[in-house]
Order: structure tokens, then C-alpha cells, then sequence
């Protein structure tokens, strides 16, 4: 009992540590790979190739002065960008991220906990992080944020109907909701193999849930100054920002469980192969940020009700009838 | 587990209380999101872990959210006297009374009493509580199921033709 709880928190204490370091060092990546992209050179000053930036830029937002409108909801004020980074960190409980491995006599599952309905968990904590967008765009009392904030909800409960239908696929063929079993049934073949399109739909429709290009609906700089989180400075503005990169991590590490599978790997350990199919996909996630130029709001609406949800609906029938046929 | 019950009831009891005695209406919508966290915490104690997920997906997720955002919508000023009445007092009374004698009469009458059916406690677990679930829904109440969802297509088309008719 002892030695299972000192287990766990030092599970607990690693992901946490590992997921705010990657979600600052993200920020690196992403300017990054948007100056390649773009043909520059990127941050080059702080350290070799810039590899001190984040931690500069944190020191630099922690120190700044803390702004808060005088017609603010204070309490909602500050309450939103802590709602932002609770669901993206908490979703990381239920994510296998390893084989379990054997520590003096006793079977660790590299896992914080497996819960049997971890798909729905992580479903129902993403749903959540969209009152951080509105409250804080609510909260602000200006009307860039407002308008922002309110965009935001309407994009964020449009997409999440296609995310929700586009994992109903894995669950059928695999029969079960505990993500250890899900990773377990791909030990032969990734699902990606049988849900192709359910993977496209869940890539596009996480990227507009976590508000990046080309959905970036509700921080649009050219119309919005900078959307929900316009009136936002110092630390509570990193927090929307390390919300956001600690969401593409977990999205990236739920594409990777769900369609990738998982840990599962040859030759490497396989905590070593985890976080390079979540590499990839982040890479994916930025990629696709620096290529598409923002939507507008009507043919986001419209992508959004009239081609993928329908695709989703679409993929669960065919999934249906297929597993009908060959007698799964 | 018994002091889990507990947090969870004061949680649920408090903010409860604070959804109907806020003044502004975004704060109460906001606590009743926490009642419904701490009523998410009840079905984990009795091991609906599928309900407890729904709770949050469904009602805190989904119903929620929009109802959030009717209240920023709705750019309700601050209620600078609240207007009492006779009539809601009396009806209050009355209603107050019925719903205390319903649960006088349930602490009264009610006692433990043991589970009917064949899903014992250690049966669910062992199957899965989801999996029970999905097989009663699509054998033994299939015809309440596609009753409920036809409702809900109904009052989708009803709702767009609502909103159809202004333009």
C-alpha cells in the first residue's frame, strides 16, 4: 500500500514536471519551426540557438506588472486562466505512457491511474476548458474579449460534436473504454490502419477545439487585437499559454494512444517510443499552424456542421457495418 | 470513503445554496456547475463511473456552457431591487412544505434495503459498468431509448424553425 502510493506521486510529480517543461520549451519549438518555415532564423539570442528563451520569457512575464481592468469581474478574472491549465494538466491521469515495468518485486504500470471509462474522462475534462475562454473573455468587460470569448464557445461546442463522434470508431473495434486495454489491442496493427478518417476528423477538430490556426477564430489579431485574452498581462497571460501548449501535448498524446499505439514499439523502451510519436504529432499541430491562413467564421460554421460531422456519422455507420460483415 | 461522502455533500449542499442566494446570475450559473462536479462525485462513490463521466461531459461540458453563454449574451444588468410579491411567497410556503414532508416521509419510511436484480455490486465491476449499461439501453429499453431520441430530433428541427422564422 505504502510503496504504491510513494509510486504514484512520484508518477504524478514526473508527468506534472515533464508536461509544464514541455509546454514552455513548445513555445521555443513553435517559433522555431515557424522561422524555418518562413525562412529566418528564429530566437538566437538567449543561449545556443536560443535554448534559454522560454525560461527568459517566463522570468520576463513573471516580473511584469499585473494589469486588471478597473470594470473587471476580479474573481472571474483570475479564476479563468487557472481553468484553462486544470483540465489539459488533469487529462494526462489516465494517458499510458510506457510498458509497466518491474521496481523491487513490484508491477508499476507506467499510467497514473486507469480508469475504466479513461476515453470519456478525457472527453469530459476537454469539455471543460472552454470556460476558461469565455469567463476570461466575459470577465475583461471589453469588447474585443467578449466578442472573442463568445466566438470562441460557439467553434468550441461545434467541434467538439465531430471530436466526440470521430473516437466512437475506436471504441467499437476495441471494445472497451480503459486506455491501457486500447493500447494493448493495437499490439498487431494501429488503428489508424482501420479508422483513417477517423483520425483526420479528430486532428482537425482538436485543432479547433484548442483555438489554433486555422481556427483562431477567437483571438484573431486582425479583427479582435488579440480576442479573449486582450485585456490579459504577466502571469496570467502565461497561463492561457501554457494551457494551450500543455492541450496540443495531451491532444498529441491522446492521438498517439488512440490511433498510433501508444507506448507500443520495437527495439527502443517504450517510454522512449511514446514521446516520439507525440513529437511527430506536435509536429503536425505546428506544421499545420504555419501553413493555413485563418478561416473565416462562416466557412468554419459551415465546415464544422455540414462536412465533418456528417463525415463522423458517416465513419461510425461504415465502422458498423464492416465489423457486421466480418464478424467481429 | 465515508469522509469523501461527506466533502462531496457539503460541496454539493453549499454551492447548491449559493446557485439561488447570488446576485449576479453568471456567478450562480458557475456554482451550479460545481454542484454538479460534487453530484459527479457521488456516482464515482457508488460506482457509476460512466454516470459520472456523463454528468460532467453532458451537464458541466455541455448544457452549461450554453447556458453561460446565454447569460453573456442576455447582458443582464445588476437587479437593483428585487420586487417580492405576495403570490410567491404563499405558493413558495406551500411548495416548501410538500418537499419537506416528501423527504420527512422518505427519512421516516425509509430503511436499507437489499438489492433486487442480478447485478450485484461485484458483478457490475467485473463486467463493466458501461457495457451493462449499453446492453440494457439497446435490449430491455430500447423503445423508451429511440422514443427519447426521436424527442430530442423534434426539438432540434423545432428549435431551427423558430430561428428560421425572424429572417
Amino acid at each position: 500500500m505504502l510503496f504504491w502510493l510513494i509510486a504514484e506521486v512520484i508518477k504524478i510529480l514526473i508527468v506534472f514536471a515533464v508536461l509544464l517543461l514541455a509546454a514552455a520549451y513548445l513555445t521555443l519549438l513553435e517559433r522555431k519551426i515557424a522561422a524555418k518555415i518562413q525562412n529566418r532564423m528564429g530566437p538566437m539570442e538567449a543561449g545556443f540557438h536560443g535554448l534559454l528563451q522560454p525560461i527568459a520569457d517566463g522570468i520576463k512575464l513573471f516580473f511584469k506588472e499585473d494589469v486588471i481592468p478597473a470594470d473587471a469581474d476580479k474573481f472571474l478574472f483570475l479564476l479563468a486562466p487557472i481553468i484553462v491549465v486544470i483540465p489539459a494538466l488533469a487529462t494526462f491521469a489516465v494517458i499510458p505512457f510506457g510498458a509497466p515495468i518491474n521496481v523491487l518485486g513490484h508491477i508499476v504500470p507506467l499510467q497514473i491511474t486507469d480508469v475504466n471509462i479513461g476515453i470519456l474522462f478525457i472527453l469530459a475534462l476537454s469539455s471543460l476548458g472552454i470556460y476558461g475562454v469565455v469567463l476570461g473573455g466575459w470577465a475583461s468587460n471589453s469588447k474585443y474579449s467578449l466578442l472573442g470569448g463568445i466566438r470562441t464557445a460557439a467553434q468550441m461546442i461545434s467541434y467538439e460534436i465531430p471530436l466526440v463522434l470521430s473516437i466512437i470508431g475506436i471504441i467499437m473495434i476495441a471494445g472497451d473504454l480503459s486506455l491501457a486495454n486500447i493500447v494493448s489491442e493495437q499490439s498487431h496493427i494501429w488503428f489508424i490502419v482501420y479508422q483513417p478518417v477517423g483520425f483526420i476528423i479528430y486532428l482537425i477538430a482538436s485543432t479547433a477545439e484548442m483555438n489554433r490556426v486555422p481556427f483562431d477564430l477567437g483571438e484573431a489579431e486582425g479583427e479582435l487585437v488579440a480576442g479573449f485574452h486582450t485585456e490579459y498581462s504577466s502571469m496570467e497571460f502565461a497561463f492561457y499559454f501554457i494551457g494551450e501548449y500543455a492541450q496540443i501535448v495531451v491532444n498529441s498524446a491522446v492521438i498517439v494512444t488512440l490511433f498510433l499505439g501508444g507506448w507500443q514499439g520495437p527495439f527502443l523502451p517504450s517510454v522512449l517510443w511514446f514521446l516520439i510519436k507525440v513529437f511527430f504529432v506536435v509536429l503536425i499541430y505546428l506544421w499545420l499552424r504555419w501553413t493555413y491562413p485563418r478561416l473565416r467564421y462562416d466557412e468554419l460554421m459551415d465546415f464544422g456542421w455540414k462536412f465533418l460531422l456528417p463525415l463522423a456519422l458517416a465513419n461510425i455507420i461504415v465502422t458498423g457495418f464492416i465489423m457486421i460483415l466480418i464478424n467481429k | 470513503m465515508e469522509a469523501l461522502f461527506y466533502v462531496f455533500s457539503i460541496i454539493a449542499v453549499f454551492s447548491a445554496l449559493m446557485v439561488i442566494t447570488m446576485k449576479n446570475p453568471l456567478t450562480s450559473a458557475l456554482y451550479l456547475v460545481l454542484c454538479f462536479f460534487a453530484i459527479a462525485g457521488f456516482y464515482v462513490l457508488l460506482d457509476m463511473q460512466f454516470l459520472a463521466a456523463m454528468q460532467v461531459l453532458v451537464y458541466a461540458g455541455a448544457i452549461m456552457v450554453l447556458v453561460v453563454l446565454v447569460i453573456m449574451l442576455l447582458n443582464l444588468s445588476k437587479i437593483k431591487k428585487i420586487k417580492t410579491d405576495l403570490h410567491q411567497l404563499f405558493i413558495a410556503v406551500i411548495i416548501f412544505i410538500i418537499l419537506f414532508a416528501e423527504i420527512a416521509l422518505y427519512i421516516i419510511n425509509g430503511s436499507l434495503k437489499k438489492p433486487t436484480g442480478i447485478y450485484t455490486h461485484a458483478l457490475i465491476n467485473k463486467i463493466g459498468n458501461t457495457q451493462i449499461i449499453g446492453e440494457f439501453l439497446f435490449t430491455k429499453y430500447i423503445f423508451p431509448f429511440e422514443v427519447a431520441s426521436i424527442l430530442l430530433l423534434v426539438a432540434i428541427i423545432g428549435a431551427y424553425l423558430f430561428a428560421k422564422k425572424k429572417y
